[in-house]
């Protein structure tokens, strides 16, 4: 693949502030490049830059290996096509009217649209399924629907390159769907180059070939979606905390966000949490964002809860897969209940390997801790031991567990229970 | 019906089966070649086009081949023969009204009369039509009179409305009109200093109000647009504004100039309200260079236009160089109306209702709103003018008042009628 476009050291500023400061990159012919970054990380400003509306303060954009700002907009505007956020529309023009304005840049002043222009405009409502509203006002079509006239407009001017600004940004996510889907195949069967500004990391993950993760107008790293899409990476950008996974079905990362909250920098009491599974991951989540100290046990290392717990940082019993509950780890989790202030029981399903999990829970009531069980659905349909575990569980209750049926109920309880302790 | 069919029923295609589609093409979209698109081409594509897809995200579309590409063309041709057919009857019924109002007045002069007197002027075939027997003055009457004024009437008519077309244009505001830039009241201080001072009156004679006029509100509006650049851009919303204080700066003065004066008020005031008493040949011959220059400007500006309505950045993008349209149509429109308001004064309403009126019923296409919309405002003025001369003979009313009691109430029930008055 060669270089279509060459970003050298450019600098942008408005007024006194500088908005991009001095990036450098090259965008290969065919493929299908993300910007991503935060707010005010001077995505739009990127994308104004390459796309002749922003004249940079230093450095060159070069298109084909000829200065941008030296060429004629026209010249500019065969190759380079650009759809925006959002186009407001207030002037009841046709969709086909709309569509084959984006033939302008092949006419001269005094030329009018021919033959070749009609069947250009034809073909991008074809490849953009927005034939059948040929003869809508743009006015009377709905969002998703207008975006795609306005990505025909950019295919009737037969770019070699397309730039998008947050395209998908106001539409629901069928037609975010849609319209990306879209681009990609154009990006495949067409060889149209592709860069797009995005909000949704997601999205970005699933449809780039590559991404550049921009922060405070320089470029923090770029690549393919998964050497960028980091936790730690999202973190120093975002200043966010999220988990990344491996998207089922197309191996791409994808981005989980963790919920925080703003007195997650006082540090609480010690919670331990008895979980597995995935049971608990999204209790443990829930009370590390909110500043307790959390730990848990025993997991299984390599499970869901395992993986969060380890992300999250917290101390934990663990045992190796598959295997059941050992005394070793058995005791390790004694000791952190010992250590915690409350525990809690997730809503884990129990077999022979981890009834010593409920047994360590009746040592914590007979210390008269505060114990929570998390009850979403009933013993009986979680006891694969004949009987055994729902008779100990139910033990639990007996001695003065509490019960709640919803784990958001989790803080208000703990909040409660620690204060009525101290 | 193709049409209807179409847009009506799209599962309807040509060979009568419902063909849902991946939408995959075969073909880049940079090699077009009308050669390679035959008809059958495209059904070929449309079943390829399955093969071709393995990604699970792409949504199934509907593709209608060849029914809808004819129908795209024909109507286009079509409609470009509705546009001419409609700019030929606002034509005919120009030159219709040119004739009428040029019987209008106090010498009872017929509609055939003016036809034979005017077909007489033809180069060659006119001295072999017959004279009339009509008395010697009114030839005078009808040719160096009547007929300038009717004249007048119409290009500064066309000149303000297809002005306000562009303004609107540019300005991306239905507000907006051709004395947006403060032309108006730029003119008007120009024409009252004129008046009073009397001095240029001696140099001058009777050019003196309108070339003073002209060249203050020229000077008025290139003062707004450099208020309104910064560097090469002119951000289109501060020049709204910037006429906006400009104009009322100068009107103050005005204000304070005609007060203070104590005499010719009356004068002045008759020439602010804007009128064509008195007006003849002579400025015909003035006004016709600008009004012919600027509006040629703006004709064939008139597909860029539309696609300035997209916005600035869009058009940009599109290959139009807006900074230099903005430049270009700023100063045809100046042109086109400084030259108008010093003829004439100020006449209002012209500029801002003729474009409003005409867009609502040809719709936003500049190649075929502005010339109705210049010839909309021709026969408007003409008539206006008309009707100030009989409205309250022997005396004669400004014709501002007349377009602004016409303009204003057909305006509001155009408003009422059409739900969506936008662009």
């Amino acid at each position: 693949m060669s270089v279509i476009l060459r970003i050298e050291d450019i600098e942008c500023s408005y007024g006194a502030v500088k908005v991009l400061r001095g990036l450098t990159f090259s965008i290969e012919s065919g493929s299908f490049t993300g910007i991503i970054g935060p707010n005010g990380s001077g995505k739009s400003t990127l994308l104004k830059s390459l796309s002749r509306v922003l004249k940079p303060a230093k450095g060159a954009v070069l298109l084909n290996e000829e200065n941008l700002y030296n060429l004629d907009t026209r010249e500019v505007a065969k190759k380079m096509a650009v759809v925006p956020q959002e186009t407001a529309v207030n002037f009841s023009f046709t969709v086909k009217d709309v569509v084959i304005m984006g033939r302008s840049p092949h006419l001269g002043r005094f030329q009018s649209e021919g033959k070749k222009d009609f069947e250009a405009a034809r073909l991008a409502m074809e490849l953009t399924g927005t034939g059948h509203l040929a003869d809508r006002l743009i006015t009377a079509v709905s969002g998703g629907e207008r975006q795609r006239v306005i990505i025909a407009k950019a295919l009737a001017q037969e770019p070699k390159i397309i730039l998008l600004d947050e395209p998908t940004s106001h539409l629901d996510i069928n037609h975010q769907i849609e319209i990306l889907s879209l681009l990609k195949s154009l990006n495949r069967e067409n060889n149209l180059t592709i860069i797009a500004v995005f909000h949704d990391l997601n999205l970005a993950a699933q449809y780039c070939d590559r991404l550049i993760l921009m922060k405070s107008g320089l470029v923090f790293t770029m690549g393919d979606p998964a050497e960028v899409l980091t936790a730690d990476n999202i973190k120093q950008v975002y200043g966010a905390s999220v988990l990344i996974r491996k998207h089922p079905v197309t191996g791409q990362p994808s981005i989980i966000l963790l919920a925080q909250d703003a007195q997650a920098a006082v540090k609480k009491s010690r919670v331990h949490v008895i979980c597995g599974g995935g049971a608990g991951a999204a209790v443990l989540g829930l009370l590390a964002g909110h500043g307790y100290e959390v730990s848990a046990g025993v997991l299984n290392s390599g499970d869901i809860d395992w993986e969060t717990a380890n992300f999250l940082g917290i101390q934990l019993a663990e045992e190796i897969p598959f295997l059941p509950i050992s005394e070793r780890s058995h005791n390790e989790n004694i000791k952190l209940i010992n250590e915690a202030a409350a525990c809690i029981l997730a809503n884990i399903p129990f077999g022979r390997g981890n009834l010593k999990n409920l047994e360590a829970v009746s040592l914590a009531l007979e210390q008269s801790k505060p114990v929570l069980i998390i009850e979403e659905t009933d013993i009986e349909e979680r006891d694969f031991t004949g009987g055994k575990a729902a008779s100990l569980y139910n033990g639990l209750k007996e001695k003065g567990a509490v019960v709640l049926r919803e784990k958001i109920l989790v803080l208000d309880w703990l909040q409660d229970s620690l204060s009525n302790t101290r | 019906m193709s049409e209807q069919g179409c847009s009506r029923k799209p599962e309807l295609s040509q060979d009568g089966e419902l063909k849902a589609v991946q939408f995959r093409p075969k073909q880049a979209v940079s090699s077009l070649d009308a050669e390679q698109r035959s008809q059958a081409g495209f059904n070929t594509m449309d079943d390829s086009v399955n093969n071709l897809c393995a990604n699970e995200f792409a949504p199934t579309k509907i593709s209608y081949g060849h029914v809808y590409w004819r129908f795209l063309v024909n109507s286009y041709d079509e409609r470009v023969w509705r546009w001419r057919a409609l700019i030929f009857i606002l034509l005919a019924v120009l030159g219709l009204t040119v004739l009428l109002c040029a019987t209008i007045g106090p010498a009872r002069i017929g509609f055939g009369e003016v036809l034979t007197m005017l077909l007489r002027r033809l180069p060659w075939a006119g001295s072999l039509i017959p004279r009339g027997d009509w008395p010697d003055n009114y030839e005078t009457i009808v040719l160096q009179m009547r007929l300038s004024r009717v004249i007048l009437a119409a290009l500064v008519g066309a000149g303000l409305a297809a002005s306000g077309v562009v303004l609107q244009g540019l300005l991306l505001n239905p507000m907006a009109d051709p004395y947006i830039l403060g032309i108006s009241q730029g003119a008007a201080l120009g024409a009252t200093a004129a008046m009073l001072s009397g001095i240029s009156m001696q140099v001058l004679g009777i050019y003196a109000v309108p070339l003073v006029a002209f060249a203050a509100g020229l000077g008025t509006s290139i003062m707004v647009y450099n208020l309104a650049r910064v560097g090469h851009k002119v951000q289109m919303s501060t020049l709204l504004l910037a006429g906006i204080a400009v104009g009322l700066f100068l009107s103050a003065i005005t204000s304070y100039a005609m007060i203070t004066s104590g005499q010719n008020v009356h004068q002045i005031l008759f020439w602010m309200i804007g009128g064509f008493a008195g007006r003849g040949w002579d400025h015909v011959k003035v006004l016709l260079p600008y009004i012919f220059i600027g509006y040629t400007l703006m004709h064939l500006s008139a597909r860029k236009l539309n696609v300035i309505l997209l916005g600035e950045e869009p058009a940009q993008h599109l290959g139009i160089d807006v900074e230099k349209m903005k430049k270009v149509l700023l100063v045809a429109a100046t042109l086109t109306t400084a030259s108008a308001v010093a003829v004439s004064g100020v006449i209002a309403f012209v500029g801002l209702i003729v474009p409003h009126a005409v867009r609502l019923m040809v719709g936003p296409d500049h190649r075929v709103l502005l010339p109705t919309a210049a010839l909309t405002g021709a026969i408007f003025l003409i008539m206006a003018d008309a009707l100030a001369r009989v409205a309250a003979a022997p005396e004669e009313i400004p014709v501002g008042i007349i377009t602004a009691l016409c303009g204003g109430p057909f305006f509001i029930y155009l408003l009422r009628k059409k739900n969506d008055p936008g662009f």
